[in-house]
């Protein structure tokens, strides 16, 4: 349980600092966090390399709030049709893709042509989705407080609370399976798929686990991400979401559970601390991420980790 | 509706090649290299820019400025191999993140260098040749020859030099072509740059036919990447029919179906071929 552990202490920042900043920062990473642990897990931990994940995000935003809209139901209640939708897509592209045995680079190609025409799709249903445009997101979770009855979640220090309480939950599950049988026979396959299935492991199962897995927990983020920022667009669902969540990973460290957390804050603080114009933002980003793949194949806290290791 | 059916056709054709040249490099790099470089788009894009800038800044002859923006996209190319392909041979993750971090860096030069409003350049060849009820503009067709020719050239150079048939041995089998003398270094660092030149001379074509902007490879590398999945990776001849394929598909798609769904066409071709002939249109046994 170490890595959530390590989250706790977060929980008393907002009594110590009041920046407005810092902690939409934190928010931003938090969500992306749980977006970038998702990768992970399909990819550092079940050696799948997908594309998919940032259409299950964008598809994370649109579901919910659509199934909120219309159906006049809560946060918490639309999530659920929103998470068996992702369910049963993440099991119909999954099937194609292990059942034909695609592996590498053409699972990816095939992951990214799926989410490529599920980004078409809500791209030009314009009478559902409202195109380019997006939609405007007016509503927000609500809870029950004691002593306050249903209150909603709104302003920078719920929302903090919020996710970094969705970030724990998700840090533990993921321990929780990465630690397990499950969890080794991930290795097993990333290792040797032949020899996992010489040794009995359903490896059709375990991908098709990994990669459903990966889908809900970006799917949870994407449902935070447009109600926090209370807007929801088709470029929610691109392959530049699919291919920051990536750099994230590589960037925190692909071997440790936190590690992509890790990652997201450098990516999404980084930009704040420097004052770039756009143009030189996205080189830079791009220069971070070539550098941390020749230079640090293990990641930031890879590199903590053999630091500490040394002395 | 014939006429329409058939301008499409030529249209597709010619878009096709452009793909086709892309699918070239593709897969000339992965059977080498053992990377997909998808920043070959960005290469693209350098070629053209340096056509249009050379051509309507520089005020060279066009046929010049096209030979030089190949050459500047072949040193672009070998300076991109020096200081980042080298380290991820035959590593297909490291290989793509690194160079999705290069198109980043590529794109923003562009946009410092020449903003991100469409330039067009002049007209090098105007006027159009009609064929019955079809018109096509001469540009198009001159384009076309010119990346046939390129295509044709390096098929034959593959199957008759001994450069093309260490390059051939190579991509079969590393261990036995090393054997033999092949000089595996020189020969990847001359394929990565040959296939960064063959994106140059497509990208200085396409700017005398369309208008460029800073973000044009992303497409032509996503078409290149299908076009040469479709005719099975490895297969060179195979990457031009694959581009003319996918280039018909969808100007044929965009006739019959709503075109917003255009680039939705070739993907779905893709899908079913990867899923039904996973080794491509005009693969063998894999």
């Amino acid at each position: 349980m170490s890595a959530a552990w390590l989250l706790l202490p977060l929980y008393l920042l907002p009594l110590v600092s009041h920046s407005e900043v810092l902690l939409t920062i934190l928010i931003f990473t938090y969500i992306l966090g749980i977006l970038a642990i998702g990768f992970n897990i399909v990819f550092g931990y079940a050696g799948q390399l997908t594309m998919f994940h940032g259409a299950a995000f964008g598809i994370g935003g649109y579901a919910t709030f659509l199934m909120l809209s219309k159906f006049g139901i809560s946060f918490w209640l639309a999530m659920l049709p929103m998470f068996a939708v992702i369910l049963l897509l993440s099991m119909m592209v999954g099937w194609v893709c292990f059942k034909f045995r695609l592996r590498e680079f053409y699972f990816a190609v095939v992951t990214l042509a799926f989410a490529e025409l599920i980004r078409l799709v809500v791209l030009n249903w314009n009478d559902v989705t409202n195109g380019t445009l997006g939609l405007l997101v007016l509503d927000k979770p609500t809870i029950w407080w004691p002593g306050r009855g249903v209150v909603k979640i709104d302003g920078t220090v719920p929302w903090y609370l919020l996710t970094l309480t969705a970030l724990c939950a998700v840090t533990i599950v993921s321990q929780l399976i990465v630690r397990s049988w499950i969890g080794r026979n991930f290795a097993a396959i990333r290792l040797n798929e032949e020899l996992a299935q010489t040794l009995g492991i359903n490896t059709f199962r375990y991908k098709m686990l990994a990669f459903t897995l990966s889908n809900l927990f970006a799917a949870l983020a994407g449902a935070l991400f447009g109600f926090y920022s209370n807007y929801i667009e088709p470029a929610q669902l691109s392959i530049t979401q699919s291919l920051d969540a990536i750099a994230m990973v590589l960037l925190g460290g692909m071997g440790s559970i936190l590690g992509p957390v890790v990652g997201a804050f450098l990516l999404t603080g980084l930009p704040h601390v420097i004052e770039f114009s756009a143009e030189l933002r996205a080189a830079t980003y791009g220069a971070i991420l070539i550098l941390v793949i020749l230079l640090m194949p293990r990641g930031v806290v890879g590199l903590f980790l053999r630091w500490r290791h040394v002395s | 509706m014939t006429q329409v059916i058939l301008g499409q056709v030529l249209n597709g054709i010619i878009v096709g090649t452009l793909y086709g040249i892309i699918a070239l490099g593709v897969t000339l790099t992965f059977g080498i290299t053992g990377i997909v470089n998808f920043a070959l788009g960005q290469f693209m894009m350098i070629g053209a820019y340096a056509a249009w800038h050379l051509t309507d800044v520089a005020h060279l002859p066009y046929p010049l400025s096209v030979a030089l923006a190949v050459l500047i996209a072949g040193l672009a190319g070998f300076l991109s191999d020096r200081a980042l392909f080298q380290f991820t041979r035959n590593n297909l993750v490291n290989g793509l993140l690194v160079s999705i971090g290069l198109i980043s860096v590529i794109e923003s030069a562009a946009l410092l260098l020449y903003t991100a409003t469409p330039k067009n350049m002049d007209f090098v060849l105007s006027g159009s040749w009609t064929l019955g009820a079809i018109t096509i503009s001469r540009m198009k067709v001159v384009t076309f020859a010119v990346l046939l020719a390129v295509i044709a050239l390096t098929w034959l150079a593959l199957a008759n030099t001994w450069l093309g048939r260490a390059t051939r041995a190579y991509a079969q089998n590393p261990e036995a072509a090393m054997l033999m003398g092949v000089k595996t270094e020189m020969l990847q660092v001359g394929v990565s740059v040959y296939s960064c030149a063959l994106a140059g001379i497509g990208g200085a074509l396409y700017a005398g036919i369309y208008s460029l902007e800073p973000s044009m490879g992303a497409l032509f590398i996503l078409k290149g990447v299908e076009a040469a999945i479709l005719a099975g990776v490895g297969n060179l001849a195979g990457a031009l029919v694959g581009g003319i394929i996918l280039g018909i598909t969808e100007s044929i798609g965009a006739l019959f179906l709503p075109t917003a769904f255009r680039d939705a066409y070739g993907l779905v071709f893709l899908v079913a071929i990867l899923l039904f002939r996973p080794s491509g249109l005009f693969g063998g046994q894999k």
